[in-house]
C-alpha cells in the first residue's frame, strides 16, 4: 500500500479513528499490530508468514538468552537464521522466480537489533510477544524504514500514548512535505532520468551528467519523502521515529555525507558490523579494512548485483582516500564550504551512476561517454527540473546558515505549505510510481 | 486530545526553540512545521483557492460555443468543459441532445449533425451535448456528476443498442479489457467484470468527480498540455514555459469532413451477426435506465430516440434479435411514461457503419423526428 494513494488515505482514516478511541486502553498495541498486519497483507498475504518468522526468531532468541546461560549460541542462531532468510530471498532470483518480499531487508534488520542489544545489555527483555510483534511490524516504517532500534520503540509502546494537537499537526507537516517530495519532485525527476538511463548509448555526455545529478536528487526525494511520510504517520500515532535524512547534499565531506544519508542503515552497520569488526581501534590499516568491508556489505544489502557492490566499493574507496584529507587543516580551514559541498556531491553522483544503471555494461557506457566522448550537446533537461532542484537546494543552504530565521517566519512556512498543497492538487501526475527503496 | 502538560513541561510548538524533556528526536531537517491553528488556516486557504480557481478560470477563459457547437474530439474526456458547456446550453431555450458519437457526429462535421438539422428544419435551437465514445455505463456518471445544470430542461436522450450487441460491449466479459471513459463508470457498484482498475485509482476517480478543482485541473491538462501531465509535457518541451502554453484558446469543434465519411459498403465493412445480450441481464441497459431515472428526478422533460441502427448490416437471425430488443426497450419506455421514437431504418447508403449515419442520414432522421407527434408534444410542452 503506497502512502501517496487514496487507498492508504482510507486505510489510515478508518484505522486512526479507532486508534484515537482506544489510545488510552490496553487495546492500543494490539490494534497497532492488527493495522500493521493488514497493511502488510495488502502487498501479499503470504508475506505475513515471513514477518511472523522474523518476529519469532529474535523473540525466542532473547527468551533463550534470558532463561539459559547460552547467550552466544542463541544470538548466533538468531543472526544465522535472520541473515539466512534475508540472503535466500536476496539471491533467490538468480535461480528461480522468487521475488524479494517488500520490506524484508528492513524488518529483519530491525528485529535483529532486539537480540543483539539484549546480548549487549542495552535493552531489557520484552515480556509481551504482542508488543514485540507490534515493534517489528509497525506499519509506518515497515516497508522501507527508518530501521528503528528496539530500545527506542519498545519503551514508547510500553508507555501510555501521549498525543497532542501539536503531534497531529507535526504529523501532518511531515506527511505533506514527504508527499510533495515524492509526488511533485521524485516522480517528476524520474521521467527525465528514466528517459536518459533507459538508452544510455543514445545520449550525449551532457545528458548523462545532468541525468546522473538529477538522479542523485530523485533518490533523495523519493527515499526521504517516504521517510517523512512514515515519520508523520507515526507522529500522529504518538510514536517518534528517528531522523533518517539530514540534508545530505549539504555534506562537506564523505564522512559527513554518511552521517546525513539513510542514517538508520548507516548507524546500524556502524553499530553492528563496523564496531564489532574493531572499528578504528586497531590501527589505521585495520580501520580502512573495516570501513571498506562495511561499505561493500552495505552496497550488497541493496541488492546482489555487480552494480550495487561496485557502488559500495566506490564509497569504500572514497572513504579510504578522503578520510585523512577531510581532517586536514587545509580542508577544514582553507577550502570554502560551497566547494566542499560540490566536491562531495560530485563524488556521490559518480557513485550513483552504478546504483541507477540498468546493468554493469550500462554503467560502463555512461562513465565512458561522460569522461571520453567529448559530445557535450544539449542535455534536453526540462528547465523546471533545474528550477525545482535549485530551489530545494537553496532552501537547505539557507536552513543551515545564519539566515535560518527567515524560514522560521510563520508567513513563510504557511506560504510554502499552501503552495505545496496547491501544486499537489493541480499538478498530480497521471501515474502512481512505486518507491525506489521498496525493491530493497 | 489533551495537551501534554505534566511536571512543568509545556507544549513546544514550531515557533519555539525548546525540546520536550526526554524527547530528543529532531522534528525534521527543515522548518516546514505548522501549529494546529496554522494548519487550519492553510487548509482553509486551500479550500478557498480550490473553489476560486475554477470559477475565476471560467471568467477568464473565453467560451463562446455558438450554434452547432460540440465538445472538440480531443477534449472528449474533459468533463469539466462538458459541465461548462451544459451550463451554457441550459441557459438558452435549446433542446439538449445527449448521447454518444451518433449524437456527436462521428463521421460528419459539426454542421452536419442531428442537432444542426433539427435546428435548421424547425427554426428552434437544439444543442449538441453528445460525447464521442460514451456508452450508457459512462453516460450515467456523466449525467450524474457533470450535467447537473441540465435540471428542468428538455432533453433528447439517444439510446444506441450497439452497446448491448455483445458481452464485450456490455462490459460483462470476465477478462480485463479497455473501454471508453472508465473514469465515469460506476467504480464499485454495480460491479463491472472487465473493469480491473486498482482500488487506489478507483478511489481517485470517485474523489475527482466529487471535487471540482480536480476536474478543472484535468481540463487545463487536456486543453493546453495535450492530455499529459505537466511533467511529461516539460519533457517534450524542456525549454518552454508552461505558462506560455496557457493560450486560453480552446480547440475548435469545426474541422474538415472525416475521411471515412462514405457508405459502409464502400469502406469494406461486411455484414455481421452480433450476439445480442438479453436486456434483463444487460449492464448497459441497466445504466441507461438509471440515466433516465436521474433525468426524471431532476425534472427534465425527456424524449428518447431509439436507433437508428444499420439493420442492413445484420444477418437475418441477428436482425430478428435486434428488433426484439428494440421492442423491449420501447415497451419499457412506454410503461415508464417516457416519450420515445423508434427511428426508422435509413437507406443503406446513408450509413457509415453499424450505427452512424452520414450527413444526409442525419437530415432524414431530423425530418422524421419533427414529424413525430410525441416529439412535437415534448417540444411544445417544454417550451
Amino acid at each position: 500500500m503506497l502512502y501517496h494513494t487514496w487507498t492508504f488515505g482510507l486505510f489510515f482514516a478508518l484505522g486512526y479513528s479507532v486508534f484515537l478511541l482506544i489510545r488510552n486502553t490496553r487495546l492500543r498495541v494490539p490494534w497497532l499490530l492488527v493495522l500493521s498486519y493488514v497493511f502488510y497483507a495488502f502487498a501479499c498475504p503470504w508475506y505475513l508468514v515471513l514477518l511472523l518468522c522474523a518476529t519469532t526468531v529474535d523473540y525466542l532468541a532473547v527468551l533463550g538468552m534470558a532463561r539459559t546461560g547460552w547467550k552466544r549460541s542463541f544470538l548466533a542462531a538468531a543472526i544465522v537464521l535472520n541473515l539466512g532468510l534475508l540472503a535466500f530471498f536476496k539471491y533467490a532470483h538468480f535461480f528461480s522466480d522468487i521475488l524479494l518480499p517488500v520490506g524484508l531487508s528492513f524488518f529483519i534488520f530491525q528485529s535483529m537489533t532486539y537480540s543483539i542489544d539484549f546480548y549487549r545489555g542495552q535493552v531489557a527483555e520484552e515480556p509481551s510477544f504482542l508488543r514485540y510483534a507490534a515493534f517489528v511490524s509497525l506499519f509506518p516504517q515497515l516497508l522501507a524504514g527508518p530501521i528503528e532500534r528496539a530500545r527506542n520503540i519498545l519503551p514508547q509502546l510500553r508507555q501510555p500514548a501521549r498525543i497532542t494537537w501539536q503531534d497531529a499537526a507535526d504529523g501532518l507537516s511531515l506527511f505533506v512535505v514527504g508527499l510533495f517530495k515524492k509526488v511533485a519532485l521524485a516522480d517528476y525527476l524520474a521521467l527525465y532520468v528514466n528517459k536518459v538511463y533507459d538508452a544510455p548509448d543514445a545520449q550525449n555526455a551532457s545528458a548523462l551528467v545532468v541525468a546522473s545529478a538529477v538522479f542523485a536528487w530523485q533518490i533523495y526525494f523519493d527515499f526521504s519523502g517516504y521517510t517523512d511520510m512514515a515519520r508523520g504517520v507515526a507522529r500522529a500515532l504518538g510514536i517518534r521515529l528517528m531522523l533518517n535524512f539530514d540534508n545530505p547534499y549539504l555534506a562537506t565531506g564523505l564522512g559527513d555525507f554518511w552521517r546525513r544519508w539513510h542514517i538508520s542503515l548507516s548507524t546500524w552497520f556502524r553499530d553492528y558490523l563496523y564496531i564489532p569488526l574493531g572499528g578504528n581501534r586497531h590501527g589505521e590499516l585495520r580501520t580502512y579494512v573495516n570501513m571498506a568491508l562495511t561499505m561493500v556489505v552495505s552496497g550488497l544489502w541493496h541488492g546482489a548485483t555487480w552494480t550495487f557492490g561496485l557502488w559500495g566499493a566506490l564509497h569504500a574507496l572514497y572513504r579510504v582516500f578522503t578520510r585523512r584529507l577531510e581532517s586536514s587543516p587545509f580542508y577544514t580551514q582553507r577550502v570554502p564550504k560551497f566547494v566542499k559541498r560540490l566536491w562531495v556531491f560530485a563524488l556521490v553522483t559518480v557513485a550513483w551512476i552504478f546504483f541507477r544503471a540498468g546493468s554493469f555494461g550500462d554503467a560502463c557506457i555512461i562513465v565512458r561517454r561522460i569522461f571520453s566522448s567529448g559530445d557535450w550537446g544539449d542535455p534536453g533537461c526540462p528547465v523546471l527540473v533545474l528550477v525545482l532542484v535549485g530551489s530545494v537546494w537553496l532552501y537547505q543552504i539557507v536552513y543551515q546558515s545564519r539566515w535560518e530565521g527567515l524560514l522560521r517566519l510563520a508567513p513563510v512556512r504557511l506560504a510554502l505549505v499552501v503552495l505545496m498543497l496547491l501544486y499537489l492538487v493541480l499538478m498530480r501526475p497521471t501515474e502512481t510510481r512505486q518507491f525506489i527503496y521498496f525493491q530493497f | 486530545m489533551s495537551r501534554a502538560i505534566a511536571n512543568g513541561e509545556h507544549e513546544c510548538g514550531p515557533d519555539e526553540h525548546c525540546e520536550r524533556a526526554q524527547d530528543t528526536t529532531p522534528f525534521g531537517s527543515n522548518e516546514i512545521r505548522l501549529t494546529p491553528r496554522q494548519w487550519l488556516l492553510a487548509l482553509s486557504t486551500l479550500v478557498v483557492l480550490a473553489h476560486v480557481l475554477p470559477s475565476t478560470w471560467r471568467w477568464i477563459e473565453p467560451f463562446d460555443p455558438g450554434p452547432d457547437y460540440r465538445i472538440p474530439y480531443s477534449l472528449g474526456e474533459d468533463y469539466w468543459l462538458y459541465d461548462r458547456w451544459c451550463r451554457q446550453a441550459a441557459d438558452t431555450d435549446a433542446t439538449l441532445l445527449v448521447g454518444d458519437s451518433v449524437v456527436w457526429g462521428h463521421y460528419v462535421t459539426n454542421r452536419q449533425t442531428l442537432s444542426h438539422y433539427l435546428s435548421q428544419l424547425s427554426g428552434r435551437p437544439f444543442a449538441n451535448l453528445g460525447v464521442d465514445g460514451i456508452h450508457p455505463a459512462a453516460m450515467v456518471g456523466l449525467i450524474e456528476h457533470y450535467a447537473r445544470a441540465l435540471k428542468g430542461r428538455r432533453v433528447l436522450l439517444h439510446c444506441n443498442l450497439l452497446w448491448m450487441s455483445s458481452a464485450r460491449h456490455d462490459l460483462q466479459q470476465d477478462e480485463e479489457s479497455q473501454f471508453n471513459h472508465p473514469r465515469l463508470v460506476p467504480q464499485f457498484f454495480p460491479r463491472i467484470p472487465c473493469y480491473r482498475e486498482s482500488l487506489a485509482n478507483k478511489l481517485s476517480n470517485v474523489v475527482e468527480r466529487n471535487v471540482a478543482v480536480f476536474g478543472w485541473a484535468n481540463h487545463v491538462r487536456a486543453a493546453y498540455f495535450g492530455n499529459s501531465d505537466l511533467g511529461s509535457w516539460t519533457l517534450e518541451h524542456p525549454y518552454d514555459s508552461p505558462f506560455r502554453a496557457l493560450t486560453l484558446r480552446l480547440p475548435s469543434p469545426d474541422g474538415p469532413p472525416p475521411e471515412h465519411a462514405k457508405p459502409w459498403t464502400q469502406r469494406g465493412i461486411e455484414m455481421f451477426s452480433p450476439v445480442w445480450v438479453e436486456l434483463d441481464t444487460s449492464l448497459q441497459w441497466r445504466c441507461f435506465r438509471r440515466t433516465v431515472e436521474i433525468l426524471r428526478a431532476r425534472g427534465n422533460r425527456i424524449f428518447v430516440l431509439i436507433g437508428p441502427f444499420n439493420e442492413h448490416m445484420l444477418q437475418d437471425q441477428s436482425r430478428l434479435a435486434y428488433q426484439q430488443r428494440k421492442a423491449e426497450v420501447a415497451a419499457w419506455l412506454a410503461r415508464a411514461g417516457v416519450a420515445y421514437l423508434v427511428a426508422p431504418v435509413l437507406p443503406s447508403e446513408l450509413y457509415a457503419d453499424a450505427s452512424h449515419p452520414l450527413a444526409d442520414g442525419y437530415a432524414m432522421l431530423a425530418a422524421e423526428l419533427l414529424k413525430s407527434p410525441a416529439f412535437t408534444l415534448v417540444e411544445d410542452l417544454g417550451s
